[in-house]
């Protein structure tokens, strides 16, 4: 049973990053590679806010969502629109991305240098409680709530909200949108704010749970939060959140069977193996939305 | 026909077109659109009163939908101004001019395939808010085959029907001006009368059409007034009927069908 509940709770991290990655990548069709770097400018700026400025955590990440926000809307104005008139328009955006997302990495490492960082121990309430026969953390408990609320909260956004409406109309067709009376670059503008907000608070509460911030730190979850929403289904957000847990467990599993080394074989074995069984994703369904 | 353009009609003439007399809900002035260094569209002028039907004829690539998206804001012209209503819009990006009453149907109609009919509709509505059920409930009344097969996937419909849909959904922003990119392209000759049915019942309405078609003689047939645009200028213009009758705009555009 504790393995279930940290299987669950290193996955909803997985699935947290993954939700806002998706939401640009799986809805707008772009991949935004800036995304690990702002996962970790959330972590770091977090830390700076309480260490520094002795803000409370519960201040912190509000202020965090916020520079996420700025972050997403900078990588939505200069990586992605200025070329957005071109033809390999994804593509350009990619490379773009990457590169923005190494300029957010060089200013976080002028700022604040490039050694480990962590939040102060006290930072965070560090009760524990017993669950089902496992013990966890207040923080283990709030990470699976807010990713599951957020997944809840997106996954209306876009289905029934007008912004979500305007999200797959631009997906599908950016110039009908355009030529219907879309604000193609506000609501491309408001996608990636939502998103990197998304993924800079994950990189908070990432850094809570393993106490430890590094720059290069978003990387290792940015490919396997590409492999979640894959399998989860391109531009599914329950399928990213159940992605992101099946992710989890594997590895928690992985790592008490058969050791440690063996566990992105095992993890990405087993998310192979449901491709396999699965091309389209677990929920993948994206060429027949519901009528 | 009737003749719609107030006082005196204006005889058939070469550039430069002489302005229509009444007041123009439309004007554009010494347009240019290039597309990196190639010139699309060199210093075309025309108005378009109100309430009037307009076609601009001319070849594939003769800069016709580049004029129209220009006005319609999706592209950014090098030079020149267009007037709506009066207000210097030459800036604006489309999505303010849909609001404000200028809407296009485009070329090859751009309807949402994997949303459904009533989907496609609602988006026309984009900046409607509480009157978009209003509008959509008037469309389907005009449109009674999109309301029967409103939960179908806009794909699924046929040629003809989906071009209905463009027409449609672009009624539901409520316009005031309304630009048609080649609507009969591609369709059935008795799809395309029907096409023509509805742009003459959208007209009688009081809605203002800018009609852009390779069908010449059929646009020049329906419009009030027409312009021929060739490489990107335009060569002729005149009240429509004028045109359809001069030896060269016949020799040169309209064929000898």
């Amino acid at each position: 049973m504790q393995l279930f509940m940290d299987g669950i709770f290193l996955g909803s991290i997985y699935a947290l990053f993954a939700i806002g990655f998706t939401l640009v990548f799986g809805i707008l069709d772009q991949l935004n590679l800036a995304h690990a770097a702002v996962f970790s400018a959330g972590a770091l700026v977090g830390i700076e806010l309480v260490t520094r400025f002795g803000i409370s955590i519960w201040l912190a990440i509000p202020l965090v969502l916020i520079v996420g926000a700025v972050l997403g809307i900078l990588i939505e104005r200069i990586a992605f629109r200025p070329l957005g008139g071109r033809h390999d328009a994804h593509f350009a955006g990619l490379i773009s991305s990457i590169a923005f997302g190494a300029i957010i990495l060089s200013v976080l490492q002028a700022l604040y240098g490039a050694d480990t960082r962590r939040f102060p121990p006290d930072a965070f309430p560090s009760a524990r409680f017993e669950l089902l026969g496992a013990t966890v953390s207040l923080l283990q408990v709030i990470i699976l709530v807010i990713s599951v609320g957020l997944m809840v909260v997106l996954t209306w956004l876009v289905a029934k909200s007008k912004l979500g409406r305007g999200m797959r109309t631009i997906a599908e067709n950016p110039h009908a949108a355009s030529v219907l009376g879309l604000n193609v670059g506000r609501i491309s503008s408001t996608t990636f704010a939502i998103s990197s907000a998304l993924g800079a608070v994950a990189g908070v509460l990432f850094t809570l749970n393993v106490n430890a911030a590094q720059l290069g730190m978003g990387h290792a979850v940015e490919l396997k939060a590409l492999a979640v929403i894959i399998v989860g289904g391109m531009g599914s957000l329950p399928g990213a959140l159940i992605g992101g847990l099946i992710l989890g467990l594997a590895e928690v599993y992985a790592v008490n069977t058969v050791g440690s080394s063996w566990r992105d074989m095992v993890a990405f074995g087993l998310l192979f193996l449901i491709l396999i069984l699965r091309p389209q994703g677990l929920f993948g369904a994206r060429k027949v939305r519901e009528v | 026909m009737s003749e719609p353009i107030a006082g005196e009609p204006i005889a058939g003439q070469p550039i430069p077109s002489e302005p229509i007399a009444g007041q123009p809900i439309l004007s554009v002035e010494n347009l240019s659109v290039s597309y990196g260094r190639v010139d699309a569209v060199r210093n075309v002028s025309f108005e378009v009163p109100a309430g009037a039907l307009v076609t601009l004829v001319g070849a594939n690539g003769a800069g016709k939908t580049s004029i129209l998206n220009a006005v319609s804001g999706l592209l950014r012209p090098r030079g020149g101004v267009i007037r709506f209503k009066g207000e210097d819009v030459t800036r604006d990006p489309a999505h303010k001019l849909v609001k404000a009453g200028l809407v296009q149907v485009p070329e090859g109609r751009e309807i949402l395939g994997t949303l459904s009919v009533a989907e496609n509709l609602s988006l026309g509505g984009w900046h409607r808010g509480s009157t978009l059920a209003a509008s959509v409930a008037r469309v389907y009344e005009r449109f009674p085959v999109l309301h029967e097969r409103r939960k179908l996937q806009a794909g699924a419909l046929s040629g003809g029907e989906q071009q209905m849909l463009a027409i449609a959904r672009a009624l539901v922003a409520e316009p005031e001006v309304l630009l048609l990119d080649e609507p009969s392209m591609g369709l059935a000759p008795k799809i395309v009368d029907e096409v023509f049915a509805v742009i003459a019942e959208i007209r009688a309405g009081g809605t203002t059409v800018i009609l852009v078609e390779q069908n010449a003689r059929r646009a020049l047939a329906a419009a009030d007034y027409g312009y021929v645009v060739e490489t990107g200028a335009i060569t002729h213009s005149g009240p429509a009927r004028e045109l359809l009758a001069d030896e060269r705009v016949i020799e040169a555009y309209l064929g000898i069908s």
